[in-house]
């Protein structure tokens, strides 16, 4: 493995050392939990809810912004879960991060979808949502993630925070971030990247 | 489109990590070059990581039918056999799924009826909850550190004042000197930006003329505008602003 990914020894830019992952609810791990339920194992699959479901729910809801597409879309990813159980290698990533890349893509198929990109121009005006960062009831593990992406946020360029979350919490295309910061589509690319690959640094995710 | 004969299609993997590209066309034509490029496909899988760990930070609290209404639904649904291709056939699949949800939907309308009596009290409630929300918003937008204020003056002591955190894509409008209306015109907020103009919501003024400080989304820079538009508002603005004021640019 590449050492730019390991970055083993260097800590320097690292906010904390505990990078939760798949949250070990219990004993048993979120990809064991999965194998578990590709077996049809609905036990486990009740585990797997409660260590996903806000997440899932929290990451849709920030992208479409609506309450009850909301409820739908995330009912939707987490019977994904179960359907495709089997899909998941642990060789590929976390459990985590597979789930959250299935709910977040369904969002964004959502909010592109002809109709809903309409309306979000105005929801995104409006106030029917309750903000992440608002959340009053999150756990400390929950809280203290955050603050973690707040700060290594915070480390970007301003260009490349409102690249990377434009696209990721509002779901737009790369074009059309390139339309509403008015910068090159190249330049939109390139921020995308450079401000993905400093938060993994920031973050310490590993590979 | 300019991705046919891209000169170096691994720039594009902070694109891809995001689901930022355009189509599915241009997905797979980048899942092609992952197919032959392992380099990049290491990277991806970082980046990739890297994006859902911006998707935990957004966690909330399901709703509490959520659960009972999944735990319903996999009863009925066939899993699939371990596979190469992730969930794409299953979101083909889950598109044209729409007739269960609703059947859901008219269940939910039979529950909604039976809690018609204990709304009224639920809803002081909400509104409660609503406000401490909306005040916490403005807190928020006014604490950050990026946030700043624009501040202008227009005819007939009309002024307005506007706390922008570009970082949190949100402003807190505020402004002062507007005229009463008669209850068939309203003003409403706009985000100007050169051939796009939004509406930021309807604000209305108290007896003072005070608009008091209200937080809506915005993307990007360019001008806030004021105008006064028909009761509820326009989808485009109809009448010249009372008030412009110039957003701080992106730097």
């Amino acid at each position: 493995m590449e050492p730019r990914q390991r970055r083993a020894g260097s800590d320097e830019g690292r906010l904390g050392s505990v990078a939760p992952h798949d949250g070990h609810a219990g004993d048993e791990s979120l990809a064991g939990l999965l194998q578990r339920v590709a077996r049809g194992d609905r036990a486990a699959f009740e585990r797997v809810y409660e260590q996903v479901a806000g997440p899932v729910f929290g990451l849709v809801l920030r992208v479409l912004r609506d309450r009850a597409q909301s409820e739908e879309v995330a009912q939707e990813v987490l019977v994904d879960v179960w359907r495709s159980a089997a899909r998941y290698q642990s060789s590929r990533g976390t459990a985590m991060g597979w789930v959250m890349t299935i709910a977040h893509r369904r969002a964004v198929d959502r909010v592109r979808s002809a109709q809903a990109a309409v309306d979000r121009e105005d929801r995104l005006a409006r106030l029917e949502v309750h903000r992440p960062f608002d959340e009053v009831a999150e756990s400390v593990e929950t809280r203290l993630e955050r603050e973690r992406i707040r700060r290594c946020l915070d480390r970007l360029t301003e260009l490349q925070r409102e690249s990377v979350t434009s696209a990721y919490y509002d779901g737009y295309s790369y074009r059309e971030v390139a339309e509403l910061l008015q910068v090159p589509l190249a330049t939109v690319k390139s921020r995308m990247r450079d401000g993905l690959i400093r938060m993994r640094d920031c973050l310490g995710v590993e590979t | 489109m300019s991705t046919v004969s891209d000169p170096e299609p691994h720039t594009l993997a902070g694109v891809y990590a995001l689901d930022a590209l355009d189509d599915d066309l241009e997905r797979r034509r980048f899942e092609d070059h992952l197919s032959r490029c392992a380099d990049c496909a290491e990277e991806v899988r970082g980046l990739t990581e890297t994006a859902a760990r911006l998707g935990r930070a957004a966690t909330v609290s399901p709703p509490p039918g959520l659960r009972d209404r999944v735990m319903a639904e996999i009863g009925q649904v066939r899993q699939s056999p371990p596979g190469v291709a992730p969930d794409r056939a299953a979101r083909a699949a889950g598109r044209s799924r729409w007739w269960p949800r609703l059947a859901t939907g008219f269940a939910a309308v039979g529950v909604a009826a039976a809690l018609a009596m204990g709304a009224l009290t639920l809803r002081a409630q909400e509104r409660v909850a609503e406000i401490e929300t909306v005040n916490r918003e403005i807190a928020a937008v006014l604490a950050a550190p990026d946030a700043r204020t624009v501040t202008g003056t227009a005819e007939q002591g009309v002024s307005g004042t506007v706390v922008v955190s570009r970082a949190q894509r949100r402003m807190v409008f505020a402004s002062s000197g507007l005229a009463a209306l008669p209850p068939e015109r309203t003003y409403q907020l706009w985000q100007i930006r050169p051939g796009r103009i939004r509406s930021a919501g309807l604000v209305r003024p108290d007896d003072r003329g005070q608009v008091p400080p209200v937080v809506v989304g915005m993307v990007g820079g360019g001008q806030v505008g004021v105008t006064v538009e028909p009761a509820g508002g326009s989808e485009q603005p109809t009448t010249e602003p009372l008030l412009l004021l110039k957003l701080p640019g992106a730097s």
